[in-house]
């Protein structure tokens, strides 16, 4: 089933055309990446999917449901702003957020409790907002938008400004999420961040689609054909080999670019049968390349 | 319904818990009654305390008076021991005239001079009283001395037609009058200023009642906006439901406010024995148009404060609203003397006006055309919810806006959105 699904989704302000035509599927239980750079819609799709805003034609649907805003209870959402009530206390306003949310007293208390220690702010609870550090009060926030625990978790930004600890602490916990069966959806313009977390992914520039998929078959659409080799002995023969289209040799090593239509196999028994391989990589393009060569492409 | 009640707690409790709430709850009717207190005890100060003696001139041209006169300010003395008085009686002749007097006025030599005119006893010409006026306390010693010169003309009158003293005493024997209103079943006493200041802290209720909250408000919504916790609360809540719960909350507020200063003023009327300046009737007037009252300005001051991004640029727009809150302040002495004029009658009926200037003039004027009451409900009751809701849209449009302060046109073309 799809957690999120968005069919032709439009909306402008003023003269600026902010998401143009996206349709998404977003299946249950995976991570699902927004990727692209800055103004190209994501938060503005986030915030429609929220019915903070609403589209100006298009139609969303959250499990299945027509109207999003009937879903709202099921969904965790950690805007790109961050920021609570300075004034007040940890706990106050962790309660206030979840009474708003709906949550009972009872529910309520112990899943504070639960939270604050997984985020490692069990000591913080009676402290105000505004007496904690930067990192901190991110972890909160966190905290703020899993505490009614929903099914699917909408993060914009969400690891934006944060040291490499709390990031790894909440790498993990997205993770531990995704694995329990929850959906989550975040935005980023950091690749590597995607790459190691997402399922799925989403690139988007100026307001309209340029890919979306499986993050591992969009990387093998985009696989160059390029295999690095190290080997021990002569591997000058490597040139004439009938499936390799060029080679070059580089830092100790030989790039190979193989003819359209060969398989990086059958390179490999090629070379065992003749040297001694110390290393056999078939060089899949990161995200951030795929990223430069599409929104390039579409440039152009 | 229950997230509304969540929003309206949090917004009662922070409120409530601030220092300026709890100042301006405790300490303004404490200041106030202080200074109530200070200003009577300065007044009766001023009209009875002790001064230091006051030399008086006396230039006699009728030749009629200057008996009674220093007879009158022997028995003055002799009351008021602590305000005496010397009078230093001059005869015409042996004066040097009034412009000597008048210089050794000028100099300080005497605090007054009292010139009797020659026709005092017929009573056709002013006599003067020479002063060089500065304090309010002058205006005592000019009230005294002239009293003084009435008991002594009316001695002199009395003599020159050889009445006996009894019949004297007779005719002056003062003739008391009390101010009876009989509007209501029970009399109305009270002195005249306490009628006066009914309705004056009315409305000073309402207006710090209203203000105060429809403020807290304004602030509440920026403070939202600014710390960017608003999104985090529409990802939970309608725009509808925020708004409402802020509403809610900061009425409760409002409320506590008004009660609490009400009942103040009420163990003071009562303790004066002015308990019937207030009735039931007339709290269910202030009840009614206080909420009206509240429910327009705070809408439309949640709506500025969605539209503006720092309490600075609200500024710009409250303006005019400030000008429609203050105006009732601004005509409320006009109002409480004439309350069926035709100024109290237009204001009554236009919306921003109408609590304030109402129920001034309920307190003016009990008995208020019933029918009129009745219109400047109707005309709250049908312009408060559409006022309401035009506010609703501009503050579900603008609360996610940020940047470029919106002009008035802008706010009034986001009414007209979906």
């Amino acid at each position: 089933m799809d957690a999120l699904r968005l069919e032709n989704v439009s909306k402008s302000f003023g003269a600026t055309q902010a998401v143009d035509g996206l349709s998404v599927q977003v299946p249950a239980g995976s991570v699902y990446g927004f990727l692209g750079p800055n103004g190209a819609g994501k938060t503005t799709t986030l915030r429609m999917i929220m019915s903070i805003i609403c589209p100006d034609s298009g139609a969303i649907s959250l499990f299945g449901n027509s109207s999003a805003a009937a879903a709202k209870h099921r969904i965790g959402y950690m805007p790109e702003e961050r920021g609570l009530y300075p004034k007040m206390s940890v706990r106050n306003v962790l309660r206030y957020i979840g009474a708003i949310s709906g949550l009972s007293r009872a529910a309520l208390d112990a899943a504070i409790d639960y939270w604050l220690q997984e985020v490692d702010l069990s000591d913080c609870a009676d402290k105000k907002v505004e007496g904690l550090s930067r990192g901190m009060q991110q972890r909160l926030q966190f905290v703020a938008t899993i505490l009614k625990d929903p099914d699917l978790l909408i993060l914009d930004e969400p690891f934006s400004g944060l040291d490499p600890i709390n990031l790894d602490l909440l790498k993990d916990i997205v993770l531990r999420l995704r694995d329990s069966g929850k959906t989550v959806i975040f935005s980023t313009h950091v690749m590597e961040q995607a790459e190691q977390l997402c399922d799925l992914i989403l690139l988007i520039n100026n307001g309209a689609k340029v890919i979306d998929g499986p993050l591992e078959a969009i990387r093998a659409q985009h696989s160059s054909g390029a295999v690095i080799i190290e080997a021990e002995g002569d591997t000058a023969f490597i040139a004439d080999l009938p499936m390799v289209g060029a080679a070059t040799r580089q830092n100790g090593g030989m790039e190979v670019i193989l003819r359209d239509g060969a398989d990086s196999q059958d390179l490999l028994e090629a070379l065992v049968a003749r040297v001694r391989v110390r290393r056999f990589e078939v060089k899949i393009p990161c995200l951030r390349e795929i990223f430069v060569e599409l929104v390039r492409g579409e440039h152009e | 319904m229950n997230k509304i009640l969540a929003v309206a707690k949090r917004e009662y409790i922070e409120t409530a818990r601030t220092k300026i709430f709890l100042f301006g709850v405790f300490l303004t009717p404490v200041l106030m009654c202080g200074i109530i207190f200070f200003m009577h005890k300065m007044q009766h100060r001023i009209e009875h305390g002790p001064t230091s003696a006051q030399a008086i001139a006396i230039l006699d041209l009728s030749g009629e008076v200057a008996q009674d006169l220093s007879q009158a300010f022997r028995e003055y003395n002799k009351a008021n021991p602590q305000r005496v008085m010397t009078p230093t009686i001059y005869e015409a002749d042996k004066s040097g005239g009034v412009e000597q007097l008048k210089r050794k006025v000028r100099e300080g030599k005497f605090a007054a001079c009292l010139v009797v005119n020659e026709a005092v006893l017929t009573g056709t010409e002013p006599s003067r009283l020479l002063m060089k006026a500065k304090k309010i306390s002058d205006m005592q010693t000019f009230q005294a001395v002239r009293r003084l010169l009435r008991d002594a003309v009316v001695n002199a009158r009395i003599r020159q037609r050889n009445l006996s003293p009894d019949i004297a005493d007779e005719i002056r024997r003062p003739v008391p009058v009390a101010q009876v209103d009989v509007t209501e079943e029970t009399d109305r006493l009270g002195p005249p200023i306490a009628r006066i200041m009914t309705p004056a802290f009315l409305l000073f209720l309402m207006f710090l009642g209203i203000l105060g909250t429809s403020q807290g408000m304004l602030t509440s919504v920026i403070e939202e906006k600014n710390s960017r916790v608003i999104e985090v609360l529409l990802s939970a809540l309608s725009p509808f439901q925020l708004m409402a719960g802020k509403i809610l909350g900061l009425g409760a507020i409002g409320l506590t406010v008004v009660l609490i200063w009400g009942v103040v003023a009420y163990g003071v009327a009562l303790s004066q024995g002015w308990g019937n300046l207030f009735s039931t009737v007339g709290l269910g007037y202030f009840l009614c148009y206080f909420v009206l009252g509240f429910l327009m300005f705070s809408s439309l001051f949640a709506a500025i404060g969605a539209a503006c991004n720092t309490l600075k640029e609200a500024q710009g727009l409250m303006t005019p609203l400030m000008i429609l809150i203050t105006l009732p302040l601004a005509a409320w002495f006009y109002i409480v003397q004439y309350p069926d004029g035709p100024l109290a009658i237009s204001l009554s009926f236009i919306p921003p006006t109408a609590p304030m200037i109402m129920i001034t003039r309920l307190a003016a004027q009990p008995d208020l055309s019933i029918f009129q009451i009745i219109m400047s409900l109707v005309v709250l009751a049908l312009s408060v919810p559409a006022i309401m809701w035009a506010a609703a849209k501009i503050f579900r449009t603008g609360i996610l806006m940020y940047g470029k302060q919106p002009s008035l046109w802008e706010l009034l073309r986001w009414i007209r959105l979906h």
